[in-house]
């Protein structure tokens, strides 16, 4: 479609042009060129090269925050497609009860961040904690869920997978609500059962929405600081310290902004290098 | 329901009053870090130094925590918006005082002649404190102290250790089915309380980070031994101060009979925990030795001149005797000034409250820091985190400090 007018599409993009330069486009350039300096906001800036990128690799940082992330994020985005799924499937049905019971799972997502951390901080208590309690009850081995390296992050996406999967329900309903019946009254009639229904009629045709729900997922898990900073601060023995976290804690905490500029710089080439990975494979299936 | 304007502006004149600097007052900033009780005596004292003469108006601002505060503190610096006067913990001032943002107090009136108690001012503090330009003054000193579960030590019949063995044996003693006999934040400022017992001192006289040698193997094994091996010692989920509340949660709910944490919750414990709460020195190894830590006072060079004199005002106001009391004998921090201690002594203060003498009997063995610009950084980012990993992720403890000793020289 070519518009009226040559100059339209300009003026309408621009106020969202502006705000892109001047809240990311500048922010980010500034933050390249800090990545090539040491300094702590009071003393003057020194230019050190790419001495910030070494002392991130040579110390093991950012290899860490790297692993850390992405395991938190796998774990995720299964975690909460798996649940998200298995739910919907489970409440797809017209009864006040199943109402409900999506609600009161919805519930969470509109809960803040923090609000959500303290309240699994009380559950995951190593002595107190309801959860512990409920392990304890069924003589399953407990541990100190956050004060332990090996179970620390598991624990906190474990919370980011309770507080996203209502949301990943929802996502999945619609696309569950979409698909017609007829479609499935034709499959028993040829003898199919439930899970070859599922197989081969509901997955395939959920697939976009799987997309969607996993894009988003991950989004989430790569933004995840809330319920580090309340729960966790990034440990113990540094096992929470995920991407955001990690520049949190250096620019904050160790003053050092060369270092966090630098962390910033790599994650913005880590998202535009899944983002391209992304688009790469839906052209892909869109040409198939 | 509507809310008419006179009723908006009644309850501003009459909620608002005390943040609002009457017309005509010299105004200043504070900018502070603690919320709970320490909150409210801290906005108290504030609020009587404002109402006890017409010239000076102090605006007090919380901040957040310690490191929030001085995250804070440094963008405000560069952004030439400094407040007049905050506090930032020890470790930190020498780093702030190389960085040239601290005004020097030697020259304001009275500066001298102040009556500090030597080991909480700059001259205690840090090695060679004396002898530099004084830009800091003591406000909330503390060391570490070991608070016990009253009821449950009587119910045992059992007293606080004085050795690191009995530590052990009264650990093992209480621990049992939801409860641990002892809790303690995987904390630097605890470990290194840990090496000056065992005989070693985290950082030299001249400087060289030592990291205790074998005291601070002996410390950070004896640490292992009670999460590990005994498994009498609850070190709490979460770093820094999350911690340390965490510690006293468990402390409050009786699910730890004994914890280490600072004088600072000397009132807090005692106001909220629904059995007596009895304060005790830390045991000794080879010798006594605490750490000193806590906040001092600074005034930021970059502020507006005019409100200088009304933030050193408040200082001044602050270490008068009456008033260093009241912070001292409703939060549980030390009082700052000689002429403080001997009135509470005179007043028999510390036979009525013996809780609060423990971690003034411990000045007598507390260690000065190095004045290191790069102390805290080395603790933070090097220290700490082996510390972590020795404890709670089993790491061999001769290879952690080895490496954290290296990383520290190198850093030098």
């Amino acid at each position: 479609m070519r518009p009226s007018r040559r100059l339209d599409p300009l003026w309408m993009l621009g106020p969202t042009l502006v705000l892109l330069v001047v809240f990311f486009f500048v922010p980010l350039l500034q933050a390249a060129k800090s990545s090539l300096y040491e300094w702590d906001l009071l003393t003057e800036p020194r230019y050190v090269g790419l001495d910030n990128y070494r002392a991130l690799i040579d110390s093991g940082e950012l290899g860490h925050a790297l692993s850390t992330t992405l395991i938190m994020s796998a774990v995720v985005v299964v975690g909460s497609m798996t649940l998200g799924l298995a739910l919907a499937l489970a409440l797809n049905r017209p009864t006040r009860f199943a109402a409900f019971v999506r609600s009161a799972i919805f519930s969470a997502y509109v809960v803040s961040w923090v609000s959500v951390a303290l309240l699994w901080l009380w559950v995951l208590d190593a002595d107190a904690g309801a959860f512990t309690a409920l392990c304890r009850a069924l003589h399953i081995p407990t541990t100190n869920w956050l004060g332990n390296p090996k179970s620390a992050l598991y624990a906190l996406s474990g919370v980011t997978i309770w507080k996203i999967a209502g949301y990943s329900m929802v996502l999945f309903l619609a696309g569950l609500q979409d698909i017609p019946r007829s479609l499935y009254e034709a499959a028993s009639l040829d003898g199919a059962g439930a899970w070859q229904r599922f197989v081969n009629v509901t997955w395939p045709l959920l697939r976009p929405t799987a997309a969607f729900v996993g894009t988003t997922s991950l989004i989430i898990s790569f933004q995840v600081f809330d319920v580090v900073r309340v729960m966790t601060q990034g440990g113990p023995v540094r096992s929470t310290s995920v991407f955001v976290y990690a520049i949190y804690e250096q620019v904050f905490l160790n003053l050092r902004v060369g270092r966090a500029s630098a962390l910033v710089v790599v994650f913005f080439v880590l998202l535009l290098g899944l983002t391209a990975l992304q688009l790469w494979a839906w052209r892909k299936k869109g040409a198939a | 329901m509507s809310f008419s304007r006179r009723a908006f502006l009644a309850l501003a004149a009459t909620g608002c009053a005390p943040c609002v600097a009457p017309p005509g007052r010299k105004t200043a900033p504070l900018w502070f870090t603690y919320g709970g009780k320490n909150r409210q005596v801290l906005e108290g004292l504030v609020k009587t130094f404002n109402q006890s003469q017409s010239e000076h108006w102090i605006t007090p601002i919380y901040q957040g925590d310690y490191f929030e505060g001085l995250a804070k503190l440094r963008t405000a610096i560069a952004a030439r918006r400094a407040p007049a006067l905050s506090h930032v913990v020890g470790e930190v001032v020498p780093y702030l005082a190389e960085a040239n943002v601290l005004e020097p107090l030697d020259g304001y009136p009275g500066a001298r002649e102040l009556d500090i108690v030597p080991a909480l001012g700059q001259a205690g503090s840090w090695i060679g404190g004396a002898d530099r330009r004084l830009v800091a003054l003591p406000f909330n000193r503390s060391t570490p102290i070991a608070y016990l579960n009253g009821k449950l030590f009587a119910e045992k019949n059992l007293s606080a250790p004085k050795t690191w063995d009995e530590l052990r044996a009264v650990a093992r003693a209480f621990t049992g089915p939801g409860r641990y006999g002892f809790g303690c934040p995987i904390d630097w400022w605890f470990w290194a309380a840990l090496v000056g017992q065992a005989g070693g001192d985290v950082v030299e006289p001249d400087g060289r980070v030592s990291l205790g040698g074998q005291a601070g193997e002996r410390a950070l094994d004896f640490w292992k031994t009670l999460v590990l091996e005994d498994k009498s010692m609850k070190p709490p989920p979460g770093r820094d101060y999350n911690a340390w509340e965490q510690t006293n949660q468990d402390f409050l709910g009786s699910r730890v009979a004994m914890i280490w944490t600072s004088t600072a919750f000397l009132k807090y414990l005692e106001e909220n925990a629904p059995f007596p709460v009895v304060a005790a020195p830390l045991p000794a190894d080879r010798r006594r030795a605490v750490p000193t830590g806590g906040t001092h006072w600074i005034m930021l060079r970059a502020a507006p001149a005019e409100q200088k004199p009304t933030a050193w005002a408040f200082l001044r106001f602050m270490h008068e005797t009456e008033h260093a009391i009241t912070w001292a004998t409703r939060t549980g921090y030390m009082p700052v000034t000689r002429a403080a201690i001997a009135k509470l002594e005179a007043d028999g203060y510390y036979q009525q409250h013996p809780n609060d003498r423990v971690a003034l009997d411990q000045l007598g063995v507390a260690r000065p820091w190095p004045w290191s610009p790069d102390l805290f950084r080395v603790q933070r980012e090097i220290v700490q985190p082996r510390l972590e990993g020795a404890v709670l992720g089993g790491r061999d403890t001769r290879a952690s400090l080895d490496e954290a000793r290296a990383l520290a020289t190198r850093w030098r």
